[in-house]
């Protein structure tokens, strides 16, 4: 039925482009990134450490203070979980991709969160929950999350 | 007091607002009531997903909010009936209509879940939206508990062949004879998550008329009380989270349960429609909610005639219409309870729960008690 259709299609009349300032705490991560250090922080109650640092623990509903509490971390962690897709996800038209992209969630060592990256140089069945990664780092790094190009077996 | 959902469709061939009318026109014309009747409505939309902000703004007339006390939620519909009962509950209003829907046909559904993600950390990197959250949450809880693909493909395989069942569901979803085979060799999405996994995005829209007890009685011999509800949520980032369960439904249920005065779920219960945007999600639930033991959902029998029917209607796996889905589970519990679900009624259903989720892996969920009788 959709070949009748009269279809208009708004494809960007306009650029209406958002700048987002990443905040005081994303600063200072970001700043580390550059420098290639991946730094959390600490909630002054629980305990737990954030990666990416967080302002506010929602479990303790404490605020945790921008001067203190920053967690010096390594560049090594644990994959927690993964998943393998063979779709470029920012295309408009769910375009493939010619090899499975293997993302998946490190939990940095003496942090209590993990982050979604890509897993470099390694085959799907070769991936193992629970086995050590480590940082595989952009040559030139701008302070931003493109800085750790993704994460490699140790 | 009454519903009315459009039938679903992956490219429907009207327009949306024509949808909107049909939607909440057929709701108050399945309770007989008219327009003048109505004294606020609750829309359900999403600008992202309507292409353009303020997204209920071309809605006034078709959505009965001409002249009249019009509001939005840009969640679930079943977040949405939410606000509904609370406006009916301040005794300020007599007739409530909730509606909410939307047309995924007309932009790239799963793309535009990236614009959910957080815009300075995880957005730039575009490694996450709703199928490759899916495909952690699935793998959560397989390595966790042990379950195996198989028994997450059966739920797909129900609850398409239940759409089968269902007229209203989207065509492409319904299939009486899909088998595990079929679901787990379908298009990987996000490993381990396959296709026919996943709840379609497709158009459609529902409506829901929700009245205080004195009205709804003089409406209908047949009305349906909301007598439980709870609404919960988990944190934002994925790394932050359990996938291998839902935390935030376990404590809807408890609140829900609670306010219903429901000491014993699995026996009090007769039948549930919870929104699954993935196969694995409605045995997460299950679980969850008590229904199972953690890790054992898959043993419990949910077919139509069995133990404990879950989305006899076909769930959201027979038709995803974003901002509709959980109203429509909604729907189809008051069907169940007033014995129209044709073709898929649970006999002698008494009690039912609906529950509705918006986020990455259900960061947030609804849950719904309804229950028939004076």
């Amino acid at each position: 039925m959709s070949e009748d259709k009269i279809v208009v299609a708004n494809k960007g009349l306009i650029r209406a482009e958002f700048a987002f300032w990443v905040g005081q705490y994303m600063d200072k991560f970001y700043d580390a990134l550059e420098s290639k250090k991946i730094i959390g922080n600490k909630c002054p109650k629980c305990g737990d450490v954030f990666v990416p640092p967080r302002k506010i623990c929602g479990k303790c509903n404490e605020k945790i203070s921008l001067d203190q509490n920053w967690v010096d971390l390594p560049e090594f962690g644990t994959l927690k979980n993964y998943t393998i897709t063979y779709y470029k996800i920012n295309d408009r038209s769910s375009r493939k991709v010619k090899k499975p992209q293997i993302i998946g969630m490190v939990q940095i060592d003496g942090s209590n969160t993990a982050i979604v990256y890509r897993l470099l140089d390694i085959e799907p069945k070769e991936v193992k929950i629970g086995m050590k990664v480590k940082v595989e780092w952009e040559e030139k790094a701008k302070g931003d999350p493109s800085d750790i190009k993704g994460f490699v077996r140790v | 007091m009454g519903y009315n959902q459009v039938k679903l469709y992956s490219d429907a061939n009207y327009g949306r607002y024509e949808m909107v009318f049909e939607a909440v026109r057929g709701a108050l014309d399945n309770a007989g009531l008219k327009k003048k009747d109505i004294t606020t409505v609750i829309s359900t939309t999403n600008d992202y997903y309507e292409g353009r902000t303020i997204s209920n703004s071309l809605t006034v007339e078709p959505g009965g909010g001409y002249l009249a006390d019009e509001s939005k939620v840009e969640m679930d519909g079943a977040h949405a009936v939410l606000y509904g009962l609370m406006r009916i509950l301040s005794g300020n209003h007599k007739l409530a209509v909730v509606w909410g829907g939307s047309i995924a046909s007309s932009f790239p559904y799963h793309s535009a879940r990236l614009y959910e993600t957080d815009p300075t950390w995880e957005r730039p990197s575009t490694y996450v939206n709703d199928i490759t959250s899916s495909g952690f949450q699935m793998r959560a809880y397989m390595e966790k508990y042990g379950v195996s693909a198989e028994e997450i493909a059966e739920i797909s395989v129900k609850n398409r062949k239940n759409a089968a069942k269902n007229p209203l569901a989207l065509a492409e979803a319904q299939n009486p004879n899909l088998t595990v085979k079929e679901v787990l060799e379908s298009e990987i999405y996000s490993d381990p998550v396959t296709e026919l996994m996943v709840a379609p995005p497709c158009d459609g829209k529902a409506a829901l008329l929700l009245a205080p007890e004195k009205q709804a009685k003089k409406i209908t011999d047949k009305p349906v009380w909301i007598t439980g509800v709870g609404f919960n949520q988990e944190t934002y980032y994925l790394g932050d989270r359990d996938l291998s369960t839902s935390t935030s439904m376990e404590l809807a249920g408890k609140t829900a349960f609670k306010v219903a005065g429901i000491k014993d779920p699995r026996n009090q219960i007769d039948v549930a429609e919870l929104f699954e945007a993935y196969a694995h999600e409605e045995l997460i639930f299950t679980e969850a909610l008590g229904f199972a033991e953690k890790g054992k959902g898959s043993v419990l029998n949910t077919k139509i005639n069995g133990d404990f029917p879950i989305n006899p209607s076909g769930g959201a796996l027979g038709g995803n219409p974003p901002c509709a889905t959980g109203l429509i589970r909604i729907i189809e519990a008051v069907k169940q309870i007033r014995g129209e679900a044709k073709g898929y009624q649970i006999k002698d259903a008494k009690r039912a729960i609906a529950s509705g989720q918006i986020g990455m892996c259900a960061q947030n969920n609804i849950l719904y008690v309804l229950e028939g009788g004076e």
